[in-house]
């Protein structure tokens, strides 16, 4: 090995460098992946709604069409200003198509399927749930802004 | 004999026989050859997903060869994500490791390896063409594709693990007669750690296949649990983004360095890195579940943490590799701030591509890091923001990585001169804008709630226009993108079958060129020491996966669902 006769004082200097910079950046990946985590953790936490809960699990996905929630894709007032959608997923449809509610009113997607798997999202929020065969996943949003979404 | 002490022989022996290295240098060829072909038939079929975008509808005119969107849609994620990096880099780890150690790889497991794949992939490509198994590289139950689609990809991820073996075997034999405190030369050590990596993360993939969807094709099961099949899938399907991206990182690792002209300024790093990705790439995969209902919400924001620390090898990398680059360009000239950068060897199409590659993986790993982010993931997921994402990974970092190793590795395997070097250096240049163009328009469309895998081109042109036209621009600039990577593609294929079948002859063959790290005269680091216990990191790896998985999958266990199959296409 050869290395050791060439090694010029420019490496030397450099390989010093390198090892206490190496160690710098190291600190600040850690320190920026940690906040990192914890402004995710924080926008959870503050807007837990859309968090994908309250499952109901069925052993035979067609098990909804039964129930009249689902089979009529309804839309239940459930408080005030509460409202409590039931979507079903099909291939290359969703039922209800189109659902009309107040300004300022919290809706609670409850999202199954009926076939194959479906990715059901609101354009332009943060409600976005995968509509799984047999099993109900639901997310709550509050609807703010006046609009079409 | 005091070269076999040295941590890295600098020469081949001599006692590997000619003959035996032009029989290594044929296994490896056909490695290349059948990857790269099944890159060029996925690639000649991406742009029409980005003309799609944009509201163009060629598939009428591709008839009976590509049936729909969704059937293209299928061979470009099955060739692109699994064919193609498999067999490149199942040739190139085992290549480049026997190289560096001097011995000759178990020929019989290696090709053995080439053949279980090569099968597998003339089962898929059956399945896939005739339209029986649109199923997309997901293959999500109940969508139910044929048989031959399953046991093809059943096949194909049989054959991708053996190179562990392999590269175990050549290590084993390495280490024989050495002291034990010997440390397994770089990048043998980064292969062996890929390897295991893969082979730990393929068993969630491998029990879908073989215990759900296999059956379940073939008749023997009628209905499919379609929850447990996603997680399982997902297990492997995080991980496997790591195993497209190790060999990249072996590369600029083990070689990039020396082929700029400079020095690798840490091996410990290296090491560091590859066990990092495979610690945590392991437990992390449901992280693509966050929006799937019957995941605690407890256990999601555990992902979340656990997501984030798997960028940390990966910013180790850009501080280990931009650092060699700048000793390379400062020892050849390069002044200031910036002087380094463009002082690199920058006329060679095999260090421009890395450069380059390693510049869009920049963006490729600030977009993960919002997809890592659950509530920023729920307004990206599946939008066109997520393939942006990953063509900017997989399909720049990934892709134009293995594309610039065969500029100086196709010369050596035939012995004949690299074609055109202007040519390579085009298609490095015009896959690298393609791919930045195509990635913008679909990050940005995807920030409109553009959905991912969607035939949009299909609807009727007022539909089109209402649902999409405020995202147009950024439609229009992903089929820009589409158009400029066929071009790319063209040039790179022209290169690389022209050089093998016709390149000049006789040339003399350039020894490989493995990096030699900063201080590797010394002694081997406390670091470095460690980290040689592969055995045991393994064994933590799994213990790892083990309990990340297992309340997931008991969960869901207790509450089978039955889905029967459904063909929508």
């Amino acid at each position: 090995m050869s290395a050791s006769h060439d090694e010029s004082a420019f490496e030397r200097a450099f390989h010093h460098a390198a090892e206490r910079h190496e160690r710098v950046w190291i600190f600040i990946v850690l320190v920026m992946l940690v906040l990192l985590g914890i402004g995710t953790m924080f926008y959870v936490v503050f807007d837990y709604g859309v968090i994908t809960h309250d499952t109901v699990f069925h052993r035979d996905p067609t098990a909804v069409e039964r129930e009249p929630a689902f089979r009529d894709g309804r839309l239940a007032r459930t408080g005030p200003n509460d409202y409590a959608a039931y979507v079903v997923g099909r291939v290359w449809s969703w039922s209800p198509g189109v659902i009309h509610v107040p300004q300022g009113a919290r809706v609670t997607f409850h999202v199954t399927s009926t076939d194959v798997l479906h990715g059901f999202q609101v354009q332009g929020t943060t409600v976005n749930v995968t509509a799984v065969p047999s099993i109900v996943g639901a997310v709550s949003y509050v609807f703010d802004r006046a609009g079409t979404y | 004999m005091s070269a076999s002490l040295d941590a890295r022989p600098v020469a081949i022996r001599p006692a590997l026989a000619a003959a035996t290295l032009n029989s290594q240098r044929r296994t490896t060829l056909a490695f290349l050859v059948a990857g790269f072909s099944a890159l060029l038939i996925g690639a000649l079929i991406g742009p029409l997903q980005a003309l799609n975008y944009a509201g163009l509808n060629l598939y009428p005119y591709l008839q009976p060869v590509l049936r729909t969107y969704y059937t293209g849609l299928t061979v470009h994620g099955v060739l692109n994500g699994y064919v193609f990096p498999f067999f490149v880099l199942s040739g190139l780890l085992v290549c480049l490791s026997g190289r560096e150690l001097g011995l000759a790889p178990n020929m019989t497991l290696w090709r053995g390896g080439f053949a279980i794949m090569a099968t597998g992939t003339v089962m898929l490509l059956l399945a896939m063409f005739d339209n029986s198994s649109s199923v997309l590289w997901t293959f999500y139950p109940p969508l139910e594709g044929s048989p031959l689609f399953y046991l093809g990809m059943t096949l194909l991820g049989l054959g991708s693990v053996a190179p562990l073996p392999v590269l175990h075997d050549l290590r084993r034999r390495w280490k024989r007669g050495r002291p034990a405190a010997s440390i397994t030369p770089l990048v043998t050590y980064m292969g062996l750690i890929t390897m295991w990596m893969w082979a730990l993360s393929a068993v969630g993939v491998m029990s879908e296949l073989l215990f759900q969807l296999d059956p379940w094709s073939l008749g023997l099961t009628r209905t499919v649990d379609p929850i447990i099949a996603r997680t399982l899938f997902w297990l492997t399907g995080h991980p496997i983004v790591y195993f497209w991206l190790m060999p990249a990182y072996v590369s600029w690792y083990g070689l990039l360095s020396r082929q700029a002209g400079g020095k690798l300024v840490s091996d410990p790093m290296a090491r560091l890195t590859f066990v990092l990705l495979m610690v945590f790439s392991l437990p992390v995969g449901s992280h693509h579940q966050f929006q799937d209902p019957g995941f605690s919400a407890v256990w999601r924001g555990i992902l979340v943490a656990l997501t984030m620390s798997v960028a940390l090898p990966s910013l180790i990398t850009a501080f280990t590799i931009g650092l060699s680059l700048e000793f390379a360009g400062r020892l050849r000239g390069g002044r200031g701030w910036f002087g380094w950068f463009t002082a690199l060897p920058w006329r060679d199409p095999s260090v421009a591509g890395q450069v380059l590659a390693a510049v869009s993986f920049i963006l490729g790993g600030a977009t993960g890091i919002v997809n890592g982010s659950w509530l920023l993931d729920n307004l990206v997921h599946n939008t066109t923001f997520l393939p942006g994402h990953f063509h900017l990974t997989v399909g720049t970092v990934v892709a134009m990585t293995f594309m610039s190793v065969t500029f100086w590795l196709i010369p050596e395997l035939t012995g004949r001169r690299l074609l055109s070097r202007r040519l390579a250096l085009a298609a490095m240049w015009l896959w690298f804008v393609g791919m930045s163009v195509f990635a913008t328009g679909m990050v940005w469309a995807g920030l409109y709630g553009v959905p991912r895998r969607a035939w949009v081109s299909a609807l009727p042109h007022s539909a089109y226009t209402a649902l999409y036209g405020a995202a147009h621009a950024p439609m229009v600039l992903v089929a820009a993108g589409g158009v400029l990577l066929w071009a790319a593609t063209l040039c790179f294929y022209a290169v690389f079958f022209g050089t093998i079948l016709a390149g000049r002859r006789g040339q003399a063959r350039e020894p490989v060129p493995f990096a030699e790290a900063l201080g590797s005269n010394g002694p081997p680091s406390a670091l470095a020491r460690a980290l040689e216990h592969v055995g045991l990191l393994v064994l933590l790896s799994l213990l790892v996966m083990v309990a990340a998985y297992l309340p997931i999958l008991w969960s869901f266990l207790g509450r089978v669902t039955e889905a029967r199959g459904w063909v929508v296409w």
